[in-house]
């Protein structure tokens, strides 16, 4: 084995040396290039970004101890090894070094170990369930997301009641308000394709997961904690992105993540307003109408230009209430609009084949539970829609819940959102804080 | 005699020409048993498709050169785009283009007369053209809009016609690569010299041998999914239909357990090259020999430990972390090669040929793509950018840094013995700067694209990503380009380049030693292999290889040196 | 000619021998990798058992065992006659052989009509659940494979009687290579059949 010395490159002093100043080097340049983090990540919005992004940090460092490691190792080489001109003789006849490979693989082992361990520990914590979720106005309530292609949905199941008994659903439609500090669990469910719910800034993500409809669906669950951002002036926006491709408009699948100061933020400037909006709706149907139909999904696969919706999955609204009266043989515009609403299935304009989502007051999607009322008001404002509508726009306060009693057999209470200022009743029973979002 | 009419040299060149016996051009257009002229279809083949993909990948740029849609007329015409891109890249490019090299190379390395089923080969390679041709014509007809990875129930409930046509094509290449791997598997095992044990094989063989071994255990189960794909599109069955009491993960879980694994059957060859070229073009023995074949085989078992990180985003979450930590077990084998190649170079004597260029610029890419892995694997920091441009980026480093470099190093390396001449090294250089810069520049940014917000399979994205995605489509432009400098040296190269000699290289492996082309039995004799396929520098390898000038120096002259 | 690069015309094996050599190595490479398909389907019916909250799922009665037990011990008896078949040729008993072969094809064609039997059986209730569903796919997937390697059992069975192979394994590789089929068609019916019908 003597000779095996005189033919050992790998270990010269010079290679020693060599690699010690690369490793220095790489010390030195990783903390500079921790300097450019914010360039290469979006805000970090919540408590779990922080542990994620520590976790990037040690990544970057022993990524970039092995990145400079090796292209400094192939550049002395390269330099140093080159053939000379006029050289044709073979390098040393060197097969290995049993040592040097125990130390490349029991050394990047051990750092895969650390690296695991690492992110184990940050991996339970972050997924640790926190006590107290979703917090208004002290209780829990359910914040649910729907995603449909290709459009998000949030609804807030509050613990307010309206004077006829019935729990505050709000709709806030493709934005997300919460409030720093607020431990937020968000239930996720999907109505058609795999949707992935992404929010960059609070690096978390979820696929949303289709599951039988019959059994309650296959919800999934996705927490964060916002915290505040230095340099931010409240209420912050953050995008929400669809992460799995679902389709056409895959990339215009986003929403808005909207992040308040605090609770008292959140309540005065979303909270409170969405609940007196819904139980005192404009008195005029056609304009409570417009405003419900941004509630629900509609805008994800319709085009209507006096919204601004521009998807082409189902068939166009401009001009709807100068067609409706026309479409089905014996049924007037406002049963056809209902009828295609409540019961999409019933008819399928020609050119388009798939199936519209369900809509109705007892379907399972809480994002499409709608009410007679505010189908009343959704016909309403469509019967609006064209130029020379088919609807009976002289009697509309009778025409359409007429036709929502031919079809459904649902009485339509027209005075809904004629009483005055109404205030939500929080239930009195203390025991119903715990559990009572369903 | 006619020999006045004929200048000297022009004779002696007309002379050295007419000793390549080479195929006729048309000869690689009929059905053939022998293995290296389906080698030859299988590699120009793959090729085309290349560039097909390739032409869609530039399209694919030019869309996200604004952030709204504008050369697509929709989003879904765009997402049958890049589908078609990742289908034809994997299934018949990388794949078909190892199986080229595997065919040319692999009976020649043994000394064997052919391939062990020389028919099977040839039928192997021919299903490949129709199932191109159904997978293109759902692309035309109908197009499939599920991405590569199809997951339904968007490949199912909602994709057209042409995704049941993908399905077949995918079925067809899935069941031409089981039986190219059988084929190999055997002729590695059985059709050796008996000199060669299986610790002096060259180490493109143990690669091509774990390789075989990953595809005919994975890919079975990609042909399981699509059957049950086809069924849910076509008998009306609901495997995947959660109303029917069917799982969206059941796909999931079995087609990424093909799928991943695919990933190495896709590297590994590309694993293989480099070993032979790093070490011949440095004149300098592989470094641990052993643990580079052997870590070749460890891939290959925890590859298919892993599959579920693909599944990070989607898993129950208790399940996710023993897929984290195979994951990261991957990066030991493989980073015992890394630094394998980096001490077989070190204190050899470099020959910057165009081969060396491409399997030198394979290391210094594919350890981007390793470390991007392993921070892919570290579960936290996944799911941030699971799905982003992030991944993008990681497997182009894998399949593009790392695969087609090897692809490129193969080709320089071994174009001479296959055509009998040489290419030519000047341009070369050129094609190796231009793809070199322009894959850095490409695919770089895209790591930080991803980490800001950029999810991927999208063809309209947030203003703010307008100047990444500028100077990603620009530089992708000039990667394009360079594909057209090696099309014109190959084409110039096979009329005009010197002519090569039996052993350009001087290397030891049994490949060299015979004429290039290698005659249609591939060796005259039983040739013997030298005792250490890597021996260099040893005064009994310099007199074999002197032998062998020797022995082929009648049939073509040697040129020595290799540059 | 011989020198340290060139050995001469010396065959390390001759070509018969390594034909064989290379048919049994590939036939014992097929067999590993085409079981794979059947453990993915086996994959597929344990995975969706998940899916419901028991197996069978309620209302739905599990599969009788008795008729694919008898077609289990056709099939296995069927195996057995196979190499019975294969060894007679072996020792030039060319009568054993075909007698051994007729009966083995007659126990397929047995174990066959039952699984066609099984698959056309399957209640509505049943097949309203994967329960239903994932047995028509094995079976069915397992009774295509049969159906073909049977018709190969066939042909060979002609060759033979038309006195195609003499007992030397050199020149039957066709009657054992069938055989081999057959036993990966009885191997795989056995770990559908486990599946199918004892694990609940």
């Amino acid at each position: 084995m003597e000779n095996t010395r005189s033919n050992t490159p790998s270990i010269s002093p010079a290679a020693v040396v060599v690699t010690a100043v690369f490793l220095l080097v790489s010390v030195i340049g990783i903390n500079w290039f921790t300097t450019f983090v914010p360039v290469v990540l979006p805000d970090q919005a919540s408590a779990e970004s922080k542990s994620v992004d520590e976790l990037f940090y040690i990544l970057m460092i022993i990524g970039g101890v092995v990145f400079f490691l090796i292209q400094g190792m192939l550049l002395i080489s390269i330099i140093a090894f080159r053939a000379r001109p006029g050289d044709h003789s073979d390098g040393p006849t060197y097969h290995g070094n049993p040592l040097l490979e125990i130390v490349w693989t029991i050394i990047p082992a051990m750092v895969v170990v650390f690296l695991a361990v690492v992110s184990f520990n940050i991996w339970t914590q972050n997924s640790e369930p926190k006590a107290s979720v979703n917090m208004v106005d002290g209780q829990s309530i359910a914040i649910n997301v729907n995603g449909a292609r290709y459009a998000w949905t949030h609804t807030y199941v509050t613990e307010r009641f309206d004077p006829d008994g019935n729990q505050i659903i709000i709709n806030s439609g493709a934005e997300l308000h919460t409030y720093i500090g607020q431990n937020v669990d968000l239930t996720l469910q999907t109505q058609d394709v795999i949707h992935s719910y992404w929010v960059p800034a609070m690096r978390v993500k979820q696929d949303l997961l289709p599951g039988d409809p019959a059994k309650g669906g296959r919800p999934t669950e996705l927490r964060f904690t916002p915290v505040r951002v230095d340099g931010r002036s409240y209420p912050v926006e953050y995008p929400i992105v669809c992460a799995e491709l679902c389709g056409d408009g895959h990339g215009r699948m986003r929403g808005t993540v909207i992040v308040h100061e605090d609770e008292s933020q959140f309540l005065a400037e979303f909270y409170e307003p969405a609940i007196h909006a819904i139980l005192n709706p404009p008195a005029d149907p056609v304009l409570r109408g417009e405003m419900e139909i941004q509630n629900y999904i509609c805008n994800s696969c319709h085009i209507l230009d006096r919204l601004g919706w521009t998807a082409t999955t189902g068939p166009s609204l401009n001009g709807i209430a100068d067609r409706a009266g026309e479409r089905v043989p014996g049924q007037s515009a406002e049963e056809y609009i209902a009828t295609s609403i409540w019961n999409s299935g019933a008819f399928r304009v020609p050119g388009y084949d798939q199936q519209m989502a369900a809509f109705g007051p007892d379907v399972m999607e809480a994002a499409n539970v709608m009410s007679p009322e505010q189908l009343y008001s959704i016909v309403a404002f469509l019967c609006t829609v064209g130029e020379g509508s088919d609807c009976d726009m002289e009697n509309a306060g009778m025409a359409i819940p007429n036709a929502i009693q031919t079809v459904f057999g649902y009485e339509v209470d027209i005075t809904f959102g004629m009483e005055g200022d109404v205030d939500a009743e929080t239930p009195e029973v203390e025991a119903e804080d715990g559990d009572g979002s369903s | 005699m006619a020999t006045i009419a004929v200048p000297l040299g022009a004779q002696a060149e007309q002379q050295e020409a007419e000793t390549l016996r080479r195929p006729a051009l048309t000869d690689y257009l009929r059905w053939s048993v022998d293995h290296k002229i389906i080698g030859v279809q299988y590699g120009v083949a793959a090729f085309i498709f290349f560039m097909v993909g390739g032409a869609m990948a530039m399209l694919i740029r030019l869309e996200l050169w604004t952030p709204d849609l504008d050369v697509m007329v929709s989003g879904a015409a765009y997402n049958s785009l890049f589908t078609i891109h990742g289908t034809i890249m994997i299934f018949l490019f990388i794949i078909p283009m190892w199986a080229a090299f595997g065919n040319f190379v692999v009976p020649l390395q043994l000394g064997a007369k052919d391939m062990a089923f020389p028919w099977l080969n040839a039928f192997a390679f021919w299903l490949i053209p129709p199932a191109a041709v159904v997978v293109l014509l759902g692309y035309f007809v109908s197009p499939a809009e599920a991405g590569w990875t199809s997951y339904p129930p968007l490949s199912t409930l909602f994709s057209g016609d042409g995704q049941t046509l993908w399905a077949l094509g995918a079925h067809l290449l899935g069941i031409s690569s089981i039986m190219g791997s059988i084929n190999f598997i055997v002729t590695i095992f059985n059709m050796r010299p008996p000199e060669m044990t299986i610790w002096r094989m060259p180490l493109l063989c143990w690669a091509v041998l774990a390789t075989s071994i990953i595809a005919v255990m994975a890919t079975p189960f990609l042909a399981g999914a699509l059957t049950l794909l086809l069924l849910d599109r076509v008998a009306g069955t609901t495997f995947f239909d959660a109303a029917g009491g069917g799982d969206v993960l059941l796909w999931q879980n079995i087609f990424w357990f093909y799928s991943h694994p695919a990933v190495y059957i896709m590297v590994l060859p590309g694993m293989g090259v480099l070993s032979e070229v790093l070490s011949v073009h440095s004149r300098k023995p592989v470094f641990g020999y052993r643990m580079v074949g052997l870590s070749s085989m460890g891939i290959a078992f925890v590859g298919f430990t892993v599959w579920a990180h693909h599944m990070f985003t989607s898993l129950q979450p208790e399940l996710r972390i023993p897929f984290m930590i195979t994951t990261m077990i991957i990066a030991v084998p493989t980073g015992i090669k890394m630094f394998s190649w980096l001490g077989t170079i070190w204190g050899g004597k470099i020959r910057f040929t165009s081969a060396m260029l491409f399997a030198l610029g394979f290391l210094s890419l594919f350890v981007i793509g390793g470390i991007s892995g392993v921070m892919l694997a570290a579960l936290p920091f996944d799911i941030h950018v699971h799905d982003t441009y992030f991944v993008v980026s990681h497997f182009h480093f894998v399949l593009f840094g790392g695969s087609v470099f090897a692809v490129y190093a193969a080709l320089y390396h071994w174009f001479p013995k296959v055509t009998g001449r040489m290419m030519n090294e000047r341009l070369g250089r050129i094609h190796f700067l231009f793809t070199y810069f322009g894959f850095l520049f490409t695919f770089f940014p895209m790591h930080v694209v991803g980490m800001l917000g950029m999810p991927r399979r999208v063809a309209v994205y947030v203003e703010a990503f307008q100047p990444w995605n500028q100077l990603i489509s620009l530089a992708a432009f000039v990667l394009g380009f360079s594909s057209l400098i090696v099309i014109y040296n190959v084409i110039k190269s096979y009329y005009h380049g010197p002519i090569a000699g039996a052993n350009p290289w001087r290397a030891l492996t049994l490949e060299w030693q015979t004429t290039s082309p290698p005659p249609t039995m591939n060796f005259d004799d039983d040739p013997i292999p030298f005792e250490d396929p890597y021996g260099y520098g040893t005064e009994a390898s310099a007199a074999y290889l002197d032998a062998v000038d020797e022995a082929f120096s009648g049939a073509a002259p040697a040129k020595g040196g290799g540059h | 000619m011989t020198s340290t690069v060139h050995r001469g015309q010396k065959p390390k094996l001759g070509v018969a021998e390594m034909r064989l050599k290379n048919n049994r190595l590939g036939m014992t490479i097929f067999q590993i990798s085409w079981i794979m398909v059947f453990l993915a389907m086996i994959v597929v019916n344990w995975q969706l058992r998940f899916s419901y909250a028991e197996w069978p799922p309620a209302g739905v009665a599990p599969f009788d065992p008795l008729l694919p037990t008898a077609a289990t011990l056709a099939l296995l008896l069927s195996s057995f006659l196979v190499k019975r078949g294969l060894d007679a040729l072996r020792a030039q008993r060319l009568g054993g052989f075909l007698t051994c072969w007729r009966g083995a094809m007659a126990l397929g064609v047995a174990f066959m009509a039952i699984i066609v039997y099984e698959f056309a059986s399957v209640s509505d209730a049943a097949m309203a659940t994967q329960y239903g569903i994932t047995m028509r796919l094995m079976t069915g997937f397992h009774f295509l494979h049969a159906l073909a390697i049977l018709a190969i059992i066939f042909r060979v069975y002609r060759g033979g009687a038309a006195g195609r192979y003499s007992g030397d394994a050199h020149d039957s590789w066709a009657v054992e290579g069938s055989a081999k089929l057959w036993y990966f068609v009885t191997l795989a019916w056995i770990m559908f059949y486990v599946v199918l019908y004892w694990i609940r």
